[in-house]
């Protein structure tokens, strides 16, 4: 297990030095940078002061080197719009939205899991083609208007949860839900095809029978097993969630790093871009990381394997 | 491992937790909820454009003299009277007992630092182009002061409502970075907390000089998505809002929770053309292509059919409630034929192509549904519009104010609530202002004529022929003069303001 934490971490650093510099690179891409920095009619030497105070003046890799050295230290420079340092606007935010990433991770795997073990064994019933109808709804539904339908239906009409905002527990559940219904389905659809795979598998006759009552043999035999693509599936869908965060976070007023991403995109602002991917892409590798670690800890296969 | 794993979840949820922040001390019934679709840039009302600023800033500072939204004339508040000793100098006196929330008392040295500041051209304040005739500010005694003007100065009272007081102390020890989020003002309610893009809260000056508000605390949220905003303030999580789309209104007056209430308000909405070529070389730098698109819409129809009557046809950038306005310019009338034939005049026979930036609804109403139709309208005369939204409204005035908007973009100018035609016509069509991107020398001597006489006749003849001339000229494409249209939760009582300033601090609790 140890070789296998060693071999995931010398890969993991592998992929954050790549994001780095792809980070890096967004500055560079998109043409001359201080020409979105100057007015139309800047002179010269105003070009020559600019291009020096961003260091633009010096070969590429020594730029990167500079970025990535004061990066490690959390400085990714001010926001071009609100002269307040880039980190601290980023890290700011970044709690809403890791929160309400789990709380729709918590949410789509309460919904999920008891769906797709009941749909894997009454399969073909009535239940089953319910869940599906589910999973289609569900996978079809935009975020926007399902957030919208909830505020109407639990805020406007029922009074019982505040439309939008931040603060409470009661602010957390209908965004969680809108997000979690997002990733729900496709769990749900995992689930349920594991388990019906795994029941056919000899250990599990075997456990049947040795006798072992058959909801201990779904939750400890068929569950366990069935969990491990549902696991990898979850920690390669953090990205998709925090997607998914811009528009929940729009529609609920979240004060969410997600929106920052995006509109600093739209805006160009590129240190606080630079800031965002760099810090969420690090979240996702760790949390990619920790899926490792526990398939690697459920199917010994994995770590013994590869 | 198991035992690991179970550790380092369960320390994850406490962490979580701990971070997640405690609901607020205040109770719903002392707190007066308003919200802004857009938050402020910074505190420092002089150094922003943002109406939102503006607005805040008439809630933690006070200024020299305030407008009676009833008759629209503008009274003492600070000041207490003002006169013309001459031509060039005006002598204000100043209101007693009047002390800053840091408990420094309000004297003539704080107005000199005030205007000082945002005069002096190395501080490069957004406000200095407003206050630009003031030569100097002269102590006269603690709370006397005169001010020099350069030549006759007619604004000089309509601007006194345009410039918050700041503390010279603060100016003269804490400076610019310190005042950017740290406001420290005379006015009737203190900033507790700003949480950027998320809220304000603001607690009641119980030293205040004037009336006390009724309201113990003010919540300024800020939601982005209208939708959302309308069911805030129908599930009572807010109390009051603006620029309801006008398809909203009737959800919002059966709602039984809330109710809309309108009012013609000081702005003026355009798509401004890039005449002075800032961003560039481009075709709206040729007459006939502006003359085309102002031919090419039917804007009467869509005041009628999408703003559902909302708005106040104009002929020019100037609005039917500022000093100036010539009610006898009639507006341009749609007519495809013209418009084509002057695109082709103009080297354009098979049409042209037009990038346009789009602003966010945050201050005109049904930004987006106004935009579809006037795009589909230039469509018909040839007008190839490719439309890029900016969604964040500080950035797009950040681009206009670089000389970056592009060809053509959406702008309203709400005049800084100075009731005047050179509140617009100086900032927004005079060559080299930062939100101008109209260049015309005559034009100027025009608004320096009107500028430089105290006699209100002789100005208004100059704003006449300033419009004539913006009309023939079709500086930027016209639309209409806005209504706002406000929502109001109807647990209190609030008026809708012309000047387009929401004062929280004059909502009551409604009556039951």
């Amino acid at each position: 297990m140890k070789r296998y934490a060693l071999r995931q971490l010398v890969q993991l650093a592998v992929v954050i030095v790549g994001i780095s510099m792809l980070a890096f690179a967004i500055l560079h891409v998109i043409g001359d940078p201080v020409t979105l920095l100057l007015p139309q009619n800047a002179g010269k030497e105003e070009y020559a002061r600019y291009y020096k105070l961003l260091g633009l003046d010096q070969p590429v890799y020594v730029q990167y080197w500079k970025f990535a050295s004061r990066a490690v230290q959390g400085d990714f420079g001010k926001s071009w719009y609100t002269d307040t340092p880039a980190f601290k606007l980023v890290i700011e935010r970044m709690p809403p939205t890791l929160y309400l990433t789990f709380a729709g991770l918590g949410m789509a795997l309460l919904i999920s899991l008891p769906m797709g073990i009941l749909a894997a064994l009454k399969r073909h019933s009535l239940v089953d083609n319910l869940c599906t109808v589910f999973a289609v709804a569900g996978q079809a539904m935009p975020l926007f208007w399902l957030g919208i339908m909830l505020i109407i239906i639990f805020a406007v009409r029922l009074k019982m949860l505040p439309a939008s905002g931040y603060g409470t527990w009661q602010h957390f559940l209908m965004p969680a839900f809108t997000l979690g219904a997002f990733l729900a389905p496709i769990t749900m659809r995992l689930v349920r095809s594991g388990v019906i795979e795994v029941m056919s598998t000899d250990y599990i006759k075997t456990a049947r029978a040795k006798g072992v009552a058959e909801w201990m043999v779904v939750a400890k035999h068929a569950f366990r097993n069935a969990c491990i693509p549902v696991i990898t599936v979850l920690g390669l869908q953090f990205g998709q969630l925090l997607g998914g965060a811009v528009v929940t976070e729009t529609v609920f007023a979240w004060p969410g790093v997600a929106t920052l991403t995006v509109d600093s995109i739209r805006n160009q602002d590129f240190p606080v871009v630079q800031c965002a991917v760099v810090l969420l892409a690090l979240i996702i590798v760790a949390i990619n990381f920790v899926v490792d670690m526990v398939v690697g800890y459920i199917d010994p296969r994995i770590r013994v394997g590869t | 491992m198991r035992r690991i794993l179970a550790i380092s979840f369960a320390l994850l949820f406490v962490v979580g937790l701990g971070l997640v922040p405690p609901a607020s001390a205040q109770t719903r019934e002392e707190t007066l909820i308003y919200s802004l679709q857009s938050d402020i840039d910074n505190w420092d009302p002089p150094n922003s454009v943002l109406r939102e600023a503006i607005i805040l800033g008439y809630h933690v500072f006070d200024h020299l003299a305030v407008r009676d939204l009833k008759t629209r004339k503008v009274g003492p508040n600070l000041a207490l009277s003002w006169k013309p000793i001459d031509d060039t100098t005006w002598e204000v006196k100043l209101r007693q007992g009047v002390k800053f929330h840091d408990g420094t008392p309000f004297t003539a040295k704080d107005v000199k630092a005030t205007f000082d500041r945002v005069l002096d051209p190395a501080k490069k304040m957004t406000a200095r182009g407003n206050h630009a005739k003031i030569k100097t500010v002269e102590i006269v005694d603690d709370h006397t002061v005169r001010f020099k003007t350069d030549g006759p100065y007619p604004l000089f009272v309509e601007r006194l409502t345009a410039q918050v007081m700041q503390s010279e102390k603060v100016i003269r020890e804490k400076g610019h970075d310190f005042m950017q989020e740290n406001p420290i003002g005379t006015g009737p309610y203190k900033l507790v907390k700003w949480s950027r893009k998320q809220e304000h809260l603001l607690v009641r000056n119980d030293d205040y000089w004037g009336a006390k508000p009724a309201f113990k605390y003010v919540k300024v949220r800020i939601i982005p998505e209208k939708a959302t905003e309308i069911a805030e303030l129908l599930s009572g999580g807010v109390d009051i809002i603006k620029a309801i789309p006008p398809d909203q209104m009737d959800v919002i007056n059966k709602s039984g929770s809330a109710r809309t209430a309108t009012s013609p308000i000081l702005r003026t909405a355009m798509l401004q053309l890039d005449q002075a070529a800032r961003s560039g070389p481009n075709p709206f730098t040729d007459k006939r292509v502006r003359q085309a698109a102002n031919l090419a819409v039917d804007t009467d129809a869509i005041i009628k059919h999408v703003l559902n009557g909302l708005g106040d046809r104009v002929a020019t950038g100037i609005n039917p409630m500022a000093f100036g306005w010539d009610a006898n310019l009639k507006p341009y009338k749609q007519d495809l034929a013209q418009a084509k034939k002057l695109l082709a005049e103009a080297g354009f026979p098979n049409g042209v192509d037009i990038v346009f930036h789009e602003g966010p609804p945050i201050v005109e109403p049904a930004i987006q549904q106004t935009n579809d139709a006037i795009v589909a309208d230039m469509a018909k005369a040839g007008f190839r519009v490719k439309r890029n939204f900016i969604g964040d409204n500080t950035v797009l005035v950040a681009r206009i104010k670089d000389g970056k908007a592009g060809s053509m973009f959406n702008w309203s100018w709400g005049y800084y609530s100075v009731f005047d035609a050179d509140a617009i016509l100086h900032d927004v069509f005079k060559c080299g202002e930062n939100y101008s991107y109209y260049c015309n020398p005559a034009l100027d001597d025009l608004i320096f004529q009107g500028r430089s006489t105290l006699d209100a006749k002789k100005r208004a003849e100059t704003y006449v022929k300033a419009q004539q001339l913006l009309f023939d000229d079709a500086a930027y494409l016209y639309k209409w003069g806005l209504r706002g249209v406000w929502g109001i939760s109807n647990r209190v009582e609030y008026q809708a303001p012309a000047d387009e300033v929401d004062r929280m601090f004059t909502v009551t609790p409604r009556k039951k």
